[in-house]
């Protein structure tokens, strides 16, 4: 489902990323774990193509766009409606409601049926448990409920796979559960997921495998509770520990 | 200067001019200090009052010549005080700022009205003035339905709006009416024959039509409390008129002939004197007068400010998102529309373009254009803080759903920065609205001209000050109420 070959990327003379692949199969979790400034985010950021690889091949479903080289509108456009992304700072648009915000790319976008946009919104919008706060504009909802509903306006593209950069971090501890519940019934359901997150109980709830990312390479990967009991690499273990406190 | 403060300086005149201050005779004053101080408008311009194109620092013209005859008649130095013409009579007041008035200033029942006048030092007729090709125009009834430019609150003014049946459109000034007529705007000027004499001169597009008509006077304005020094300014003039001096000093500039002679011997035949006439008691008159002009001030307000949020976001959008050297022309543009003078832009818009290029924008269209034009370039600026005021986290979550550039900034970014800019959208709606009144140096009358125009007619600066002031008001409160409604609602969201 997702494949990426050798991509790397480099700001300014400083090298990001170095030349990483990763394969992942459909209905398939995982989980990017790294310190600040690994390349992590920028690696996520690439596959829906926020932003552009230097060198390398991106493929998401049916779709492949190349490192360095201009991609046409409608192949990036066709990359994006497969690569839903879901951001820190969840970014809904303040002016629409939570029912218009999740109604704004599949009406706007992919130009679907106003009557069944909106069905499948409110079912979207009951699915992250929000359905009594359909006409709430984001500044009247909590964290956790604007990242609920920035979750669903993601899938309401009926994207392939799911980008989630580092999803509960900006929520108060007692509002990261709520988000959590509605990812893991996610992957339950087989949604094809890549995470980067600080989160490590988010991480063990969701994901079949953990990524680590080390100075823009992958310095190791494995099954999610082989990577938690016994990592190979110093700078995992390195990690986690400091972590985990 | 802003409507405001010119209303203000207007009312703040026409309030000296009415207290009783001046109660004491300044002929005692005057001769003491040895010199006569004489207001005038340094840009009458020729014959009456110019800088010497030899000498610039030195006033020339007849008047000015006059001026000098007088004092020195009266055993007294002279010396130029500058005022602005529109404001001669209310600014004599108290008699603190110059003695007397000798500026062009006609012996007309309205200006008796309010001041005293001497004998009048100068004779002049009225002189319709045409393009050379134009055959079969001898005097006003010939133009019926046609454009004549005179000088606003003159007696060409007065007269072409007499019949009724002219289209008559005011200038602030003796020179731009020609231009127009050159250009073909205008179909003919009706001005004073000094005027006419010393414009036609070496111009080979224009001709006077007919002889002069309907003679008239200058004098001397003297405040009505110093009926000492009117008897001296009388008996200095005519000494002046018997010893041939006026007509030598009328000579030089081409402006002999029998009517000055007959100054001598000119009796005064009494005839009406106006007196002050109450706005407040004619409202009914007047206040539909001001209401027509406030029209033409909505509606050039409204389609400036349409040109100027159009083109405006086009020169945001470019400047933030266009190819490089369209970046630069936006950046160019904003810059030196915001940098030159409205006043500029409107005389070259209305006559550098019509005079280089042949495009010859009718006056109402003129002011639209250069009012809209300029204030794109605020606009331009205003659309771009609001646009850079939306954090970039929504062009991303815009992108991340598959929009195109064009597609998030109409769905996402413009919507949530308007919200930003709309404030200083309002701001920039009513200084239009009251910039709008520079519209009248290209002949619109507006509803300040209107204003200037009624008040040196009939006097009263305050009643038609607050009735006009008034008007100006309820109109931007109700933009403003408007826009808070709409701000209010663009902003139902942030709970």
């Amino acid at each position: 489902m997702i494949r990426v070959e050798q991509l790397s990327k480099s700001y300014a003379g400083r090298s990001v990323l170095r030349g990483v692949d990763h394969c992942q199969a459909a209905g398939e979790s995982v989980v990017v774990l790294g310190s600040s400034g690994c390349g992590k985010t920028t690696f996520l950021r690439c596959l829906n193509h926020l932003e552009t690889a230097d060198t390398g091949r991106i493929t998401v479903g049916d779709v492949t766009i190349e490192g360095g080289t201009v991609v046409a509108a409608e192949r990036q456009r066709q990359l994006r409606l497969r690569a839903g992304m879901v951001f820190q700072q969840f970014h809904l648009f303040p002016h629409r409601t939570a029912m218009e915000n999740v109604m704004e790319g599949p009406r706007q976008v992919q130009g679907r049926g106003v009557e069944e946009v909106e069905a499948f919104a409110r079912e979207l919008l009951a699915k992250v448990g929000l359905s009594e706060h359909a006409k709430h504009f984001p500044a009247q909802l909590s964290g956790g409920q604007q990242q609920r509903v920035a979750i669903a306006r993601a899938l309401a593209l009926r994207p392939q796979v799911l980008l989630l950069d580092e999803p509960t971090s900006s929520l108060d501890p007692q509002l990261r559960e709520e988000v959590r519940v509605v990812l893991r019934q996610l992957a339950e359901e087989g949604m094809t997921m890549l995470l980067v997150t600080h989160d490590l109980r988010l991480a063990r709830q969701v994901a079949d495998r953990v990524v680590f990312f080390d100075d823009g390479r992958i310095a190791e990967s494995g099954p999610t509770e082989q990577m938690f009991q016994s990592p190979m690499q110093a700078c995992t273990r390195e990690f986690l520990q400091h972590i985990e406190g | 200067m802003g409507v405001w403060q010119r209303l203000w300086f207007l009312a703040l005149a026409a309030w000296a001019a009415l207290l009783p201050l001046g109660g004491a005779e300044s002929w005692p004053e005057i001769q003491r200090r040895g010199v006569l101080r004489w207001g005038n408008d340094a840009e009458g311009g020729a014959p009456y009052i110019y800088h010497d194109p030899q000498d610039a620092d030195r006033l020339i013209g007849f008047e000015v010549e006059f001026a000098e005859a007088l004092a020195e008649q009266l055993g007294l130095k002279s010396q130029f005080v500058q005022n602005n013409w529109d404001l001669l009579v209310p600014a004599l007041g108290d008699g603190s700022k110059f003695d007397v008035i000798i500026a062009g200033l006609e012996r007309t029942p309205e200006n008796l009205g309010k001041i005293a006048m001497s004998r009048p030092y100068f004779a002049f007729g009225q002189q319709l003035v045409v393009r050379i090709g134009t055959t079969n125009v001898t005097s006003l009834a010939e133009l019926k339905g046609q454009a004549v430019g005179v000088l606003s609150s003159s007696s060409s003014h007065r007269l072409a709006e007499a019949p009724g049946n002219l289209e008559v459109r005011i200038y602030q000034d003796n020179v731009n009416y020609f231009r127009d007529l050159e250009l073909g705007r205008l179909d003919a000027v009706l001005t004073d024959s000094p005027i006419a004499q010393v414009n036609l001169e070496g111009n080979a597009l224009l001709k006077k039509a007919g002889a002069t008509f309907d003679p008239g006077y200058y004098a001397v304005g003297v405040r009505s409390e110093d009926p000492l020094l009117l008897a001296q300014v009388n008996e200095a003039i005519a000494a002046l008129a018997a010893a041939g001096t006026l007509e030598r000093i009328y000579a030089q500039y081409g402006l002999g002939g029998a009517e000055q002679r007959a100054l001598v011997t000119w009796k005064d035949a009494g005839g009406p004197v106006r007196g002050r006439i109450s706005v407040w008691r004619d409202w009914r008159v007047y206040l539909p007068i001001l209401l027509r002009a406030s029209v033409t001030t909505v509606w050039v307000t409204c389609c400036g400010m349409i040109l100027a949020v159009a083109l405006g976001l086009f020169l945001a959008l470019t400047r933030l998102y266009g190819p490089a050297p369209a970046r630069w022309l936006a950046v160019a543009y904003i810059e030196v529309f915001r940098g030159t003078p409205l006043l500029l832009q409107i005389y070259f818009i209305y006559f550098g373009l019509a005079q280089q290029m042949g495009l010859k924008l009718t006056a109402g269209m003129a002011a639209v254009v250069s009012l809209g034009l300029n204030y794109a370039a605020n606009e331009a600026e205003n659309y771009r803080g609001g646009i850079q005021g939306v954090p970039r986290g929504q062009m991303e979550a815009a992108l991340a759903l598959g929009m195109s550039r064009f597609l998030a900034l109409k769905r996402v970014i413009l919507p949530q920065a308007l919200r930003i800019s709309l404030p200083s959208i309002t701001n920039d709606f009513i200084a239009m609205f009251k910039d709008s009144s520079i519209v009248s140096v290209i002949a619109l009358v507006e509803l300040t001209k209107e204003y200037q125009i009624r008040a040196i007619d009939t006097g009263d600066y305050i009643g038609l000050g607050l009735m006009t002031a008034g008007i100006y008001f309820i109109i931007s409160y109700t933009a403003s109420l408007g826009a808070r409604r709409l701000e209010r609602r663009l902003h139902r969201d942030s709970r």
